[in-house]
């Protein structure tokens, strides 16, 4: 090679190394931080989300991205302050309850704008309403805006006034009303109109229909790819020196469909906090990132929700299969629970990082949560007695249990491909269940593939995480009284198909119009203690969780509800604006 | 020549009408339905509604009929997920996906044909052993691997974006400021892409082109006191491009329609994310508005392979004159 062509090589791969140098340096996103320090106005920080929203209109779509578009971009009445569950005036300044529990008075804040400088008046609330309960408007949240099997009603006595009417009395009573984001009735009446509701702020629209009273403003959607969140001008809301809120000018939302992925851009300073919170795989390499002071890792507590292993008990979708006699059995449920050890339950799937529970409502739900349940030691040899009493034992020595007729106790479990924690779930129950002699086949399926089945009982098993709306139970009948449709074991009975469900029935829609919330607490006791005995769902552990962000946020309140960091975004500040 | 690209044309809206209409029967006949996307909450009429909407309470064939009815007044559906007409997003997903396989391609190009040619002609030699070497190792990593080896490699160095196709706020900055920023998240999908393709090339052309030196008119061009350079450049080269640009069409139409796995791992919003999603909601219509995509880019693709095997044997062009 002739020397020139030497010197040309040199100085491009010089170039290069400069070039890649100049782009590489290392920005200040990970300068390091307290979180506890003064707030700073100014900045952006960049998050991840795994998928678009469906929609920006929150009464119409449910996904996670469209409720975390929500909560940034509108406000509600009154908010569930998500890291004390505590009741919060937001766009109502106060209200005032009757005694019966069955009408709210609400008066808005005054002053409070529209991002494009319109009012909120109490005619935007009474469109919200009317578009919650509209049949074509394809509302999400209209469930929950049901009391005593009536809607919600609302008049307004002037602008600043709502009166709400419930058909009876509520326990959550003016709790509901976080379930309402307000919409703005001058955007959308005539889409209402027009029926065209649902489809009115597609994520093709543009960014400057797209109008709330939330902290911050649509400013642009790229389709698979981002989309970003500018500071709302007008926000009704002030920090403790007066000043408004929120600090940060923008919000950036990264669309990172691979977790994998998420997690190393976090790593890299790429981004500043995730999605979600972290898997327990996910613990060393945060906590190596925390040693680096890059990121620090917050535990946000018990999850207040928590993974459940179930049967169908539904006996018309089961009549033909022999095996629903001994399943229906609520020793056979207990026996599993007796097999299942849960301290070694906790260390395998979560790690460590989980703690040992008897029923639904975990410890992480601090003001439902009973300790004082039936507990099932580990303990085979009582599962193994247990079986024996209803007529299962292993007469042919296979391994595996059967009734007098031969029926062998061998079930195939369904659970969401590709969760981590689901599949080692899963392991560790077929293990503890072939042990006592019930055989546990794992299927894996797709989300897809899997939620139909659920719906129609056409499983043996299920084993996922059944989520709860609401830390208050009354806010999920759906999961806890026979008709509903999340009383998974055997969905929307026309009556109640056991005695206990028939006591836990009649224990929730007692507590649910119960004011008195010591009376509501020992009411919802009892449904748990009844749960517990009869196990229609089987809990062993609840999750630990765990947050990761980066070093240069201030101001972060985090919660074990979703999302988890950024509910109060307004008070979100970096330490390098 | 005019039948030939006519033969190609219907050749590509075959496949494009058969591959969409698979996909959509598919998708339909697959448990479970886009409604599961709702949640266990939904109601009843929610779920009934959403259905209605997706023509779901049709059979299959009957559902079939109305969206290849729409399809032919080019209206190819809604997308749940999007909330919108499936089109404009296929089309600006298709645009970002031609983008990356593009790049992966000329990278793959320009690095497995070069090196190729270096070990055919030295056949034996130290470098051939090690770029062989390198080319096995290469040829055997799946997308998967090499997205999140680069993905990790660009989150530890900081040196390269991890991820995306552009930066946020590049929306209203100039076009040609838009075309660096994208330039500066191009190196890691399109090598995450190119580097299996890249290997494949290169013992293509390795051992096309040691064929190409041990034939006749190689040695009768020594004899002539051709230097070596020109020997290897000028005779051996074309000759053993054949087997390559019979691969590069399926190579071209494979990049630009299955590069789901480097996509997804990256966050590049092109098709093969776009249908990624879709594929997972069941979203019916726009799975096959993204197989329809596939489709044309690979018909595109065996287009663009026959005209190279054109350009490069005069045998093939006179086959099609």
């Amino acid at each position: 090679m002739k020397p020139s062509r030497y010197v040309g090589l040199g100085v491009t791969a010089g170039l290069l190394v400069a070039f890649f140098l100049v782009r590489g340096c290392p920005s200040n996103r990970n300068a390091t931080g307290d979180s506890n320090a003064a707030p700073r106005r100014g900045g952006q920080i960049v998050g991840s989300i795994r998928s678009t929203p469906r929609s920006f209109d929150r009464l119409v779509a449910a996904d996670q991205a469209s409720d975390l578009f929500g909560v940034l971009t509108q406000g509600r009445l009154i908010r569930i302050n998500r890291a004390t569950f505590e009741l919060e005036p937001w766009l109502a300044e106060r209200w005032e309850s009757s005694p019966d529990g069955r009408t709210h008075t609400v008066h808005l804040r005054q002053g409070v704008t529209w991002s494009d400088g319109m009012p909120l008046t109490s005619a935007d609330v009474l469109f919200s309403l009317k578009a919650v309960f509209d049949a074509k408007a394809g509302s999400v949240v209209s469930s929950s805006l049901i009391v005593g099997g009536q809607p919600i009603a609302a008049t307004a006595p002037d602008a600043n006034t709502v009166v709400f009417a419930y058909a009876a009395p509520s326990g959550p009573g003016v709790r509901l009303l976080d379930m309402l984001p307000i919409m703005p009735k001058h955007k959308l009446e005539s889409a209402l109109a027009a029926g065209d509701f649902a489809k009115a702020w597609s994520p093709g629209t543009a960014p400057t229909e797209i109008v709330g009273t939330g902290p911050f403003v649509l400013r642009e959607f790229q389709v698979g790819q981002r989309l970003v969140l500018d500071r709302n001008p007008r926000y009704w809301r002030k920090a403790p020196d007066g000043g408004s809120l929120p600090y940060l000018d923008r919000i950036v939302l990264e669309l990172v469909p691979d977790q994998n992925a998420e997690l190393l851009r976090l790593q890299s300073g790429a981004t500043d906090i995730t999605y979600s919170e972290l898997r327990p795989e996910d613990y060393v390499p945060v906590r190596r990132g925390e040693q680096e002071g890059k990121l620090k890792m917050v535990e946000l507590g018990v999850g207040t929700d928590a993974d459940a292993f179930w049967f169908c008990l539904k006996p018309e979708a089961k009549k033909n299969d022999p095996r629903l006699a001994f399943v229906q059995k609520r020793e056979f449920r207990q026996a599993i629970s007796h097999a299942v050890d849960r301290e070694e339950f906790a260390r395998t799937v979560f790690l460590g990082e989980a703690v040992p529970i008897w029923g639904p409502i975990t410890p992480g739900n601090r003001q439902w949560f009973t300790p004082n349940l039936p507990r099932y030691a580990h303990d085979v040899a009582r599962a193994r007695d247990l079986l024996k009493g209803i007529g299962l034992e292993d007469r042919n020595n296979n391994g595996v249990v059967e009734d007098a007729k031969g029926t062998e106790a061998r079930f195939t479990v369904i659970t969401q491909r590709g969760v981590g924690y689901y599949e080692r779930g899963t392991s560790v129950l077929r293990e503890e269940a072939a042990k006592v002699g019930i055989a546990l086949d794992i299927a894996p399926l797709e989300i897809g593939a899997m939620m139909p089945r659920m719906l129609a009982c056409d499983y043996d098993a299920i084993y996922t995480r059944p989520l709860f709306s609401d830390p208050d139970p009354a806010g999920n009948p759906d999961f806890w009284l026979s008709s509903g449709s999340t009383h998974f074991w055997n969905i929307g009975q026309k009556m109640p198909g056991t005695e206990w469900e028939q006591r836990i029935d009649t224990l929730m829609i007692e507590q649910a119009g119960t004011l008195d919330l010591m009376r509501r607490q020992a009411l919802f006791n009892d449904v748990q203690r009844i749960f517990a005995e009869n196990l229609p769902a089987l809990y062993f552990a609840a999750p630990r969780l765990y947050y990761a962000h980066s070093r240069r946020l201030i101001g972060v309140t985090p919660s074990v509800m979703r999302p988890q960091l950024l509910w109060s975004a307004d008070t979100l500040s970096v330490t390098n604006p | 020549m005019v039948r030939f690209f006519l033969r190609r044309l219907v050749f590509a809206l075959l496949l494009l009408v058969c591959t969409s209409s698979a996909a959509l029967f598919l998708t339909r006949l697959a448990p479970g339905d886009v409604t599961a996307q709702l949640g266990p909450n939904a109601s009843r009429s929610e779920i009934e509604s959403t259905r209605a909407r997706f023509d779901l309470d049709r059979s299959p064939l009957s559902q079939w009929i109305l969206w290849a009815g729409r399809a032919v007044r080019l209206d190819f559906g809604d997308s749940f997920l999007y909330n919108r007409p499936v089109a404009p997003l296929v089309i600006r997903a298709a645009g970002n996906t031609a983008v990356l396989a593009l790049a992966a391609l000329a990278i793959a190009t320009l690095v497995g044909i070069s090196f190729g040619i270096v070990t055919g002609s030295r056949q034996g030699s130290h470098t051939a052993t090690l770029v062989g070497g390198a080319s096995l190792v290469g040829v055997s990593l799946p997308p998967l691997l090499t997205s999140l080896i680069f993905v990790f490699f660009a989150a530890r160095t900081g040196w390269l974006p991890p991820g995306g196709m552009s930066s946020a706020g590049t929306s209203d900055v100039s076009w040609a400021a838009w075309a660096i920023d994208v330039a500066w998240h191009l190196p890691l999908p399109s090598l995450a892409l190119a580097v299996p393709i890249a290997a494949i090339f290169e013992r293509l052309q390795s051992q096309s082109m040691s064929d190409a030196v041990q034939q006749p008119f190689m040695v009768a061009a020594i004899a002539r006191g051709v230097p070596r350079r020109a020997l290897i450049l000028r005779h051996a080269w074309p000759v053993s491009l054949r087997p390559l640009c019979a691969v590069y069409g399926l190579v071209i139409g494979a990049l630009l329609s299955g590069s789901f796995v480097v996509e997804y791992v990256t966050s590049w919003p092109g098709v093969g994310q776009l249908m990624y999603s879709a594929l997972r909601a069941r979203d019916i219509y726009l799975v096959a508005a993204c197989a329809a995509m596939g489709a044309c880019f690979l018909a595109i693709g065996t287009l663009a392979g026959d005209l190279l095997l054109a350009a490069a044997d005069p045998r093939v062009r006179d086959q099609h004159a």
